[in-house]
């Protein structure tokens, strides 16, 4: 997308969240608030609903889900689904695979756009103007559409069913170039002719000076590229065959350990597909959300 | 993947970038094929005068460039070429290798068969299905929560909280949910009267309206953070001066709140709609495209005549026509976009 | 800042969790994965498909062998069935990394051996590792052959049978002193059972799964096809020898069972049309022996089985059926094939294989199936002899397991029955369905 138009200057607001707004004047509006408060309230547990629903099959023993499948709660809420899951050994090695290969991804990544993004923010050179728009063009190429030309050269280069074939393809993330060249471009230049003129070389200024003012767009960039790669479906699909080296995602809807009504132990593996983000999300809401839209930054 | 500037960035909490810049960095990248994916922001930019000591030498540029470039052109602009010049060939992806040279007779067939058509159209289907309750709800969600003070986090909980989600779990939930006679979504259809509720996932009209309504849940969440981001930056002043003028809560909605957030609908509507014509994963877990291949996008047709059917060179011939679609689609509903937003 | 210290305190602890994991348990896996090394040399990997009764026969089967072969580590995995199973085994191969050894439908071994992604086991490994030639169903191990090398070693044979509940039978008086199903053999004879079950029934006479079951269309289609004599393709699928009158005389006897408001149009593949036998809303089942356990859940003694009656008599007894069996996918160096391990696990099930047999499927090794046990199983020796008349499916790229063809044939035999589509014109997009695969260049 070439929709690269410059933002209208936003009006801050100092503390967005924590600041009281506007209170309700009359009793019409009083009743309008309550009225949305309600509405918005159920339509937070109907979004809440169906993860409460998984949680709520996980527990319940197999043999109860043939009687009443669609009963919320048991008398005998049991863990052995979990016991059942986490018994055939797949999950910890999908948690380890899928995080070994999202971390490795973000690395390589946050380096390669970083050092581009640097180039061309405060590097004069030839050609620079066509370099970055030939970058940027690359915006507009799907991925998923390269899947056959990725999966013959991985094939080629013998790396397939390693992490390194899960890793590469996932590597030149052009919106993270842009994102660290709009961040540099917003670093006083004062500061890099200053290192410049002390006779600093480009790259110490890069690795001493600008990488650590830029922490925010590190992060930002850090969780999008994370979050990316640890749901990312369609390439790990193809990369990794060998049960043992697949990535969560992959492995969750590939291999089927259980028989006969498997749907509670399926739960049971669903939530703890869904339990790492989920706790890094709880902890880190704002940060993530943040990153993500990109709104006030730290 | 897709870069979009988006209003808002204001530094929060005086932690900007060094010398009090406020450069706001948001950070974006295509979510995969889930419908719904990153965006970039940016606010207030210091135009950096790029000084004139930056006397470089080409090896330093070319240095810094080159971990990137490398990457980006063996994994993205290689690869694309690849594909342009396979559309000619038969490569066998068991046979390796680019095959031989057929001319446009893949195109022939692809641009014949009647499978590529009503992939595309699948796609399309899905595109509409999805992207218009996903921009409504979102905007009506979000409208919602900015209302109260307290309490945010508990709506940006419930509502984002499943974006965070791999697909497959999605995937696996719904399934579960959609089960025939035994699952919850024909239970309620039941409570609420229905005699015989339809097989959510096996009724060839149903099963894409399914998983639209599947992902609109899933990925619902990353449009609300959007507008409610933008809804932020609405100056307090705004909404207390219309309410001075009297205007009641509905006509501040209509006439003040809604109108200042064009720019935030323009970034979520392309994004959306770019996302959703890339849409494999859900569909493949979900119902493998079927039944009788009613909800079979045009992505799981290249994956199926590529990898299924180890037809490298149709396949690519497929995914270049995709690109080619994608491209325009995307390029003309920017054009609408851009020529209604300026009209208003 | 107590918060952020919180935070940072619990991304150590996390941080060092997963680290003492990868170093503990899962450390040889992550340098394998990082350096694309194969496993140990005791290590065998075995991929199936079987979700269904057939796999918890298996891991019974399994724990066996492991007892018995403790040196051998062997994993085994189910991998999600269809198509899906067959893309992933070709990538595993094409990516080096394969199971040792994995199930295939015969049905799909001549496209994997022309592909180049299985490894041949010769006659010397083959009796070195007890498995003679001889002790295989001839017909399985025919079609396991592919330009005179043997790629398969069958497991068994699972056709399309009849299921019939006895109390229905027995209202319908279809049945003979025995309690055995009179002869139901004959385009109006079995339709005429049908017509005696649906007045015992007061709904329905049978029931086949038609929805959301291409496969089940196919299987029908093929089995009365096969018995008018007809042929589909020939020269590895590039030459179409379709009888579009055969073609049409069976779709126009499948619609018979649904216009006759015999069978119901709508029984979808998910347990619907077994529900109806089990709930005595029909009183036979068209079905794969497969099926067994689920229906032997349900109804305990109350039903019994027999080979899918024959409809015509133009040609010898034909019903559709597959094979399942153990190939070895080609690996990249002899020490990741480790093919002496994996041949003593195939033998090891085949010895195994009556338990197999509990979940439906015909024993492909004879020492089992010519045994006393099996031959006294029931209902499982009822139906034993549909692997003489094993009508499998067409050797071409685009056929086979959940196939092309599958989706392309069934589809319009489930139009038909739908009364959606009459059988001549149905006859008709078959042939131009098949016409169209056989013209697109083979990938292998």
């Amino acid at each position: 997308m070439a929709a690269l138009t410059p933002a209208p200057a936003a009006t801050a607001r100092s503390t967005a969240d924590s600041a009281p707004r506007r209170s309700p004047r009359t009793d019409s509006e009083r009743l309008f608030n309550r009225v949305t408060l309600g509405t918005l309230l159920a339509l937070a547990l109907l979004w809440l609903a169906p993860l409460a629903w998984a949680v709520a099959t996980s527990v319940r023993p197999p043999g109860e889900l043939a009687t009443d499948p669609t009963a919320w709660f048991s008398a005998h809420s049991t863990l052995a689904n979990y016991r059942e899951v986490l018994a055939a050994g797949r999950i910890p090695y999908w948690y380890v695979n899928s995080f070994v290969t999202s971390a490795l991804t973000t690395l390589l990544t946050v380096c390669t756009a970083s050092l581009a993004a640097f180039a061309l923010s405060r590097l004069r050179f030839r050609h620079r103007r066509p370099v970055f728009l030939l970058i940027l063009a690359g915006v507009m190429i799907p991925p998923q559409l390269l899947m056959v030309p990725h999966f013959l050269t991985l094939q080629v280069a013998g790396m397939l069913n390693t992490y390194w074939a899960v890793v590469l393809p996932q590597v030149p993330n052009v919106v993270a170039v842009f994102v660290f060249k709009q961040f540099f471009d917003g670093i006083p230049v004062e500061l890099t002719d200053a290192a410049r003129a002390d006779g600093a070389s480009w790259l110490r200024i890069y690795g001493q000076i600008v990488m650590p003012l830029s922490r925010p767009a590190v992060s930002a960039v850090t969780i999008f590229v994370f979050v990316w790669s640890w749901n990312n479906f369609l390439w790990p699909l193809l990369a990794v065959t060998d049960p043992q080296m697949m990535t969560l995602p992959v492995g969750l809807t590939s291999v089927q350990d259980a028989f006969g009504l498997p749907q509670a132990q399926l739960m049971a593996s669903a939530v703890l597909g869904a339990l790492p983000l989920l706790t890094v999300f709880l902890f880190f809401q704002r940060r993530i959300v943040e990153g993500i839209v990109g709104t006030g930054l730290k | 993947m897709s870069a979009t500037a988006v209003p808002g960035a204001g530094a929060g909490a005086g932690a900007g970038p060094p010398a009090g810049a406020g450069a706001g960095v948001g950070a974006g990248a295509g979510a995969g094929s889930r419908t719904g994916a990153g965006s970039a922001g940016r606010g207030t930019r210091t135009p950096s005068a790029r000084g004139g000591s930056a006397h470089t030498g080409r090896w330093t540029a070319s240095g810094m460039l080159l971990p990137f470039g490398v990457f980006y052109v063996v994994f993205l602009l290689g690869p694309l070429v690849y594909t342009a010049v396979a559309g000619f060939f038969n490569g066998s992806l068991v046979k390796g290798g680019l095959g031989d040279w057929v001319g446009t007779a893949n195109y022939a067939q692809a641009l014949g068969s009647d499978e590529f058509w009503s992939s595309l159209g699948h796609t399309l289907w899905f595109t509409v299905l999805t992207t218009v309750p996903l921009i409504l709800v979102a905007l009506a969600l979000a409208l919602m929560t900015d209302r109260f003070s307290r309490g945010k986090w508990f709506f940006r909980l419930a509502f984002f909280a499943p974006f965070m989600l791999p697909s497959s779990v999605i995937s696996l939930l719904f399934m579960w949910i959609y089960a025939d006679e035994i699952g919850l979504a024909q239970g309620v259809a039941k409570a609420l009267g229905a005699d015989a509720p339809p097989s959510w996932l096996g009724d060839p009209d149903w099963a894409m309206i399914s998983i639209a309504a599947a992902t609109v849940w899933w990925t619902v969440g990353f449009n609300f953070v959007i507008y409610l981001a933008a809804l932020q930056e609405i100056p307090r002043e705004v909404h207390e001066a219309a309410a001075i003028d009297g205007a009641g809560p509905w006509q501040r909605l209509r006439l003040v709140v809604v109108p200042m957030l064009g720019r935030a609908t323009t970034l979520v509507a392309v994004l959306q709609l770019v996302a959703s014509l890339k849409v494999f994963d859900q569909i493949y877990m979900m119902t493998g495209g079927g039944p009788d291949d009613a909800t079979r996008p045009s992505l799981l047709y290249v994956y199926q005549t590529g990898f299924t059917d180890g037809r490298a060179g149709y396949a690519s011939t497929v995914a270049l026509l995709l690109f080619v679609i994608i491209l325009l689609i995307s390029l003309v509903w920017f054009a609408l976009i851009r020529h209604t937003e300026k009209e208003a | 800042m107590v918060r952020v210290q919180g935070r940072r305190r619990f991304l150590g602890a996390v941080g060092s969790l997963a680290a003492t994991g990868a170093l503990s348990g899962c450390g040889s896996v992550v340098g394998q994965a990082l350096t694309g090394a194969d496993g140990p040399s005791s290590l065998l990997n075995f991929w199936h498909p079987f979700t269904g009764g057939d796999g918890e026969q298996l891991v019974r089967m399994q724990s066996t062998y492991r007892r018995r072969h403790p040196a051998t580590d062997l994993k085994s995995t189910t991998m999600v069935w269809g198509a899906p199973y067959y893309t992933k085994l070709t990538l595993a191969t094409l990516g080096h990394r394969p199971p040792q050894v994995a199930i295939a439908h015969i049905s799909r071994l001549p496209t994997l051996a022309a592909s180049g992604l299985l490894r041949p086991v010769s006659r010397s490994e083959m009796d070195e590792h007890g498995l003679n030639a001889g002790h295989f169903e001839p017909a399985a191990l025919r079609r396991a052959r592919h330009e005179g090398e043997v790629y398969a070693l069958p497991l068994d044979t699972h056709p399309f049978v009849l299921y019939y509940r006895t109390d229905v039978a027995e209202k319908a008086g279809l049945l003979d002193g025995e309690g055995r199903l009179t002869d139901v053999d004959g385009p109006e004879k079995f339709l005429d059972a049908l017509r005696a079950a649906k007045e015992a029934t007061g709904v329905w006479g049978g029931s086949v799964a038609t929805v959301k079951d291409p496969a089940m269309c196919w299987r029908l289609w093929w089995t009365l096809y096969r018995q008018l004599g007809a042929d589909l393709v020939r020269d590895g699928g590039r030459t179409v020898v379709m009888d579009v009158g055969a073609a049409e005389e069976a779709l126009a006897y499948i619609r018979r069972l649904t216009a006759e408001r015999l069978v119901p149009p709508n029984a979808d593949g998910n347990g619907g049309a077994i529900t109806l036998l089990t709930a005595g809303k029909a009183g036979f089942l068209m079905d794969g022996e497969w099926q067994l356990l689920a229906v032997q859940g349900a109804l305990k003694g109350k039903f019994d089985m027999r080979t899918f009656p024959r409809i015509f008599h133009d040609a010898p007894y034909a019903c559709a059926a597959d094979s399942h069996a153990f190939v070895l996918p080609k690996a990249p160096s002899a020490e990741a094939q480790r093919t002496g391990r994996a041949l003593d696990f195939v033998r090891a099930m085949l010895d195994a294989s009556y338990d197999w047999t509990k979940g439906g499927h015909i024993p492909a090794w004879r020492p089992t199936a010519r045994s006393a046990a099996y031959r006294r199983l029931e209902p499982q020796a009822h139906y034993a002899d549909a692997a003489d008349g094993a009508a499998y499916d067409p050797a071409a790229w685009y056929a086979g397991a959940d196939s092309n063809l599958y989706r392309r044939f069934g589809d319009v035999v489930a139009s038909v029955l739908g009364g959606h589509t009459r059988p001549g014109p149905g006859a008709a997009r078959m042939r131009a369905a098949v016409t169209e695969l056989a013209r697109t260049e083979a990938p292998v």
